[in-house]
Formats: structure tokens, sequence, C-alpha cells
């Protein structure tokens, strides 16, 4: 009985988990993220999904799912989840208070996934659009990498 | 050569001179609502975009801004015939405060509701006094949209349950300044099997039209009831409004994202829901809306894609929608198809959407984004947006007046 209600339990949760942000990663909402690494003075990784996204499931089951992937993302950047139809509200650093839909309307996430990597001060690094493989993720870390190990970028 | 050059242009002068004759409003030039104050940022925001209305001869815009450090709710009006707006009064009290919804009732009165700690509240405005604030019982809410019928202000809102949102309604009655909370019930009467959320109603006299953000089938659809004045809180069963996606698109993920859906009525009967739909997963939003249909088992028909064609490649936020009741209908929303955000306009013709127009005023350098719109009884369009010279830079609002040119046939 309790192995059949597990299973159920696993069967509800799974559609939900697999449309937002990847497991085994310490995801932040965006404010938070941005505070923790202009203490840590490291760059952001930030995930613009959304709830149902097939194109961000399909990323996570086939990239993010990846363990080498998952150290270099978890050690060179603060992530940053944002659902990009969510009302929840954030506060930038300007003190402006917006949602986390007017984020992803701001850096442009007109589809999703959409992955910005940024510096502490809200500027893009690089942009990523649509599914990703093991191999993109791999060559955007090693690209962001070369321009934050650049004397004075963060 | 220089004679085919002078014909062209003066062609292209009588062709854009015929469009400029076509349009059913002619524009004013636009007026500064409030804002340039560095680090004060203004939001147009609310369920369903209503934060601008008129009575009779007053034009009022609600918004929310941090002037003194904290989010609040603020309200400016006009005379139709004035040049300025009033200074910005504060609705709302002490704490955070946010997407403010605005409706106009007679006599230059006007109602707004709002969310404030985490609580909707609401507050009557006439042209001199402030009524009391109504805080509503029960759990937390947030996403407050007004409509009126039968001399009663009707709030539908998300409500939180103990896992998700709801959607509810909640009826008031006026007695002079004071709100007096009457009749309350959920939309949809079932389980919620996940959140209800962005909620905006309608009123055709007789019937009650609510609809919502819904992410029941694991992504967000809109769905929409319908209620009998005689029995407000008697809704049908909910039935789904955005059109669902093809098989092709569900490998992974469970189907594609709409959001925040507007309601007007047009017509004595008749009623335009309108949302921003993602259904083309490639291009981003566009903005598609579809019809009440009174004598159809199907509440609402077929889905029609406001935007032109030049609009397909840029993306679509923000749609606005606003009636009257000679069956005039027009959808605003912005859109960066010109390299920056500008906010168009589009307008039912014949049963066709036109061609979408950069409202006069709205677009240039810049960004002029979250237009709200109304048509008042004369068919005269009033539009407010939000104007911002960098992407996260300092606000303006600002307003437009159309004059309806002439009444559809």
């Amino acid at each position: 009985m309790r192995i059949v209600l597990l299973f159920m339990l696993a069967l509800v949760a799974v559609p939900s988990v697999l449309a937002e942000a990847p497991e085994g990663y310490p995801f932040l909402p965006f404010d938070q993220a941005m505070a923790q690494a202009s203490a840590e003075h490291k760059p952001l990784f930030v995930y613009f999904g959304r709830y149902g996204c097939a194109y961000c499931d399909k990323t996570n089951r086939e990239a993010f799912s990846d363990s080498a992937v998952r150290a270099a993302y978890t050690e060179h950047y603060v992530l940053a989840y944002v659902d990009a139809e969510s009302g929840k509200r954030l506060r930038l650093p300007t003190g402006e208070r917006i949602t986390e839909r007017e984020l992803g309307t701001r850096y442009d996430a007109f589809v999703t996934p959409v992955f910005t990597f940024m510096n502490t001060d809200g500027e893009a690094l690089l942009r990523l659009v649509g599914v990703q493989r093991v191999v993109d993720l791999t060559e955007a870390d090693r690209k962001v990498q070369q321009i934050v190990s650049k004397p004075g970028k963060p | 050569m220089k004679i085919i050059l002078v014909t062209f242009g003066g062609l292209l002068l009588w062709v854009l001179s015929l469009q400029v004759q076509a349009q059913p409003w002619q524009f004013a030039a636009p007026l500064q609502v409030t804002g340039g104050q560095s680090g004060v940022f203004h939001h147009l925001e609310s369920s369903g975009r209503r934060n601008i209305a008129v009575s009779g001869s007053t034009v009022a815009v609600a918004w929310e801004d941090n002037r003194d450090g904290t989010p609040r709710i603020y309200l400016a009006r006009k005379a139709q015939t004035a040049n300025a707006f009033s200074k910005a009064i504060q609705i709302s009290g002490s704490g955070e405060a946010f997407e403010p919804s605005l409706l106009a009732l007679d006599q230059q009165r006007f109602v707004l509701a709002w969310e404030e700690d985490a609580k909707i509240q609401m507050r009557v405005v006439t042209s001199t006094e402030l009524g009391p604030v109504v805080v509503l019982d029960g759990n937390e809410g947030m996403q407050a949209s007004l409509t009126t019928q039968a001399k009663q202000v009707l709030l539908v809102y998300a409500r939180h349950a103990e896992r998700f949102n709801q959607i509810w309604l909640q009826a008031l009655d006026l007695d002079g300044l004071r709100l007096l909370p009457g009749a309350q019930c959920a939309v949809d009467g079932e389980p919620l099997k996940d959140e209800q959320l962005y909620p905006t109603a309608i009123s055709l006299g007789d019937t009650l039209l609510v609809a919502w953000e819904d992410r029941r089938p694991g992504h967000t659809i809109i769905m929409a009831a319908k209620s009998q004045a005689a029995q407000i809180c008697r809704f049908s069963s909910p039935q789904r409004i955005s059109e669902g996606h093809t098989p092709s698109q569900t490998t992974y993920g469970k189907g594609h994202g709409v959001a925040r859906v507007a309601f007007a009525r047009y017509g004595a009967k008749h009623a335009l829901a309108v949302w921003a739909d993602k259904r083309d997963y490639r291009e981003g939003y566009d903005i598609y809306a579809a019809d009440y249909q009174p004598d159809n088992k199907s509440l609402f028909g077929v889905n029609q894609k406001v935007q032109d064609s030049f609009g397909g490649v840029a993306q679509q936020w923000h749609a606005s929608v606003a009636g009257d009741l000679t069956g005039r209908v027009a959808v605003s929303w912005d859109d960066n198809r010109d390299g920056n955000a500008n906010v168009m306009l589009s307008w039912r013709e014949q049963d066709e959407w036109s061609d979408d127009i950069v409202v006069p005023g709205a677009g240039g350098p810049g960004q002029q984004t979250h237009p709200s719109m109304t048509l008042d009884e004369a068919g005269n369009l009033h539009l407010a947006w939000l104007e911002r010279a960098t992407l996260n830079g300092t606000t303006t609002l600002r307003y437009v007046f159309g004059r309806a040119a002439k009444t559809p046939e």
C-alpha cells in the first residue's frame, strides 16, 4: 500500500518538477541571487523558464542532468530561476519592485528557455536561447569564465 | 526621373492620408500624468489592465509608484477638456501596495481595488472625498479586477487557498462613500488541481463573464465561466478559451504559455477576451482574442490573432482591450517590431482586425509600454502608458486622447 501511495505521489510530483528549474541545483529567486552574487563576487546564471515549458523540460532532462555541468554551474555561478509568466515579486537593486514576468519582459525572455549569464550589475555577458545540449552549456561556461577572468570583470 | 519621384511621393502621401482618414480616432497631443522623478518607478499594472476609466466628463488613471520609498497606489484625474492632470492623490495606506484596478461609477465617482499587505483593499473616490478603506476578510488575496452589474460593484481576485490560489468573486453594495461586502464565492467550485491567477470580469447586463489564467493541465491556459445576475454565484462549468497546441509540440513539457487575459464589452451583448499567447513558440507572445458567444454551448469562439503580419517577428506584451455600446472594439499592446517598444493599436473593421498602427505620441526612441485604455460613452479613446528612456530607468506615465471620428456603420 505504501509503495502504491509513493508511486502515485511521484506521478503527481514529476510533471511540475520537470517543467521548472532542474533538480539538484541551488536556484534562487532573482533578487536573492543578485544579492548573493554581489557578496560572493560571482556572475549570475539566470534561467528564464515557464510552467509547462517543453524545451525547458528537454534541456533539464538532457543537459542539466549531466554531473559535470552541475558541478561547473554550481561552482562558477549564483543561479537564479525566473518563471517568465509568474506574478511573484522581486526587488531590483534600483529598489524597483517588479514581477518575474516583468523581469522576463525586460530581459527579452520572449521564448523559454532563455539562459542569461549576467554580471552583478545585471548586464548580460552571454545569452543562450532555446534547447541546450551538454556541449552547449559546457562551451558557454568556458566562454563566460574567459570573460570574467579578464582583469576588471566580475 | 524627377516627375516619377514627385508622382510616387504624391501617391505615397495620398495613401498615407487615406490611412489616417480611415482611423476611427483622431489623436490629440499626449499629456503627462505623472513622473520623471529620479529613482521613482511607476507601474501601470492590474489584472485585466484596468488602470484608466472615464466617469462623465472626468478621466482618471490609477497606478503604483515608490515616490516615498514604498510602493503605493495613486490616482490622478482631469476633466476631459483640461490639458493637465491633477496632482496625484494617495489611495492606499501604510503598507506595500500593488496593482490597482479602477472602475468608473456615475457622477465622477470611481472605485479602486488593490493588493496591500497581501490583502485586497478597496475604496470609493468622488470628486471631493475619499471613502473609507474596505479590507476584504478571509485569506490572502491579490490580482484584483473590478466591474459593475445591477448597481453592485463586483470584484474578482486570486485568493490564497491551502496549496493554490483560487479565483473568487466578491459583490459589494454602495452606500454613499461606503462599500458593503455582500455575496462571495469561488468562481470554480471544484477542488483545485493547480493555480488559478490573474482574473478579470465583465458584465453584459444580465450575464457576468469571468476569465482567468489556469494551470490545471500542467501549463497555463485561459479559462472562463459565466453566471446570471439573478444568481450571481451560480457559475457555469469553466471552459477553456485559449486553444491547444499541436501534438508535435508535446514530446516534452505540457503545452504552450499564455498570459494576462483582459475583457471588454462591445455592443449590447458582446464581449471580447484578449491575451498574450505563445502558441508560435519560436517568436514569443502574440496577441490573441476570442469573442463571447451568447447563444452557443461554447462560451467563446475560435481564437483570432489580433496583430497584423508585420508583428510576426516581434514580441507582443501587455494586451489591453476596450469597447463601447455602438460596437467599437480595439486592442492595444506594446511591441518591439520597430527596434524599440512602442504602443500599438488595432481595431475591428467589419469582422477583421485592422492593420496595426503606433499610437500617436506613444512611439519613438526609448520604451513605450504597458498600455491601459478605455472608450467613453461617445466612443472616444483614452489611453495611458509608461515611458522610460532606458531599460531600468526612471519612468513617466503618459496619456493620449483619441476623438471618435465617426460612429461605426
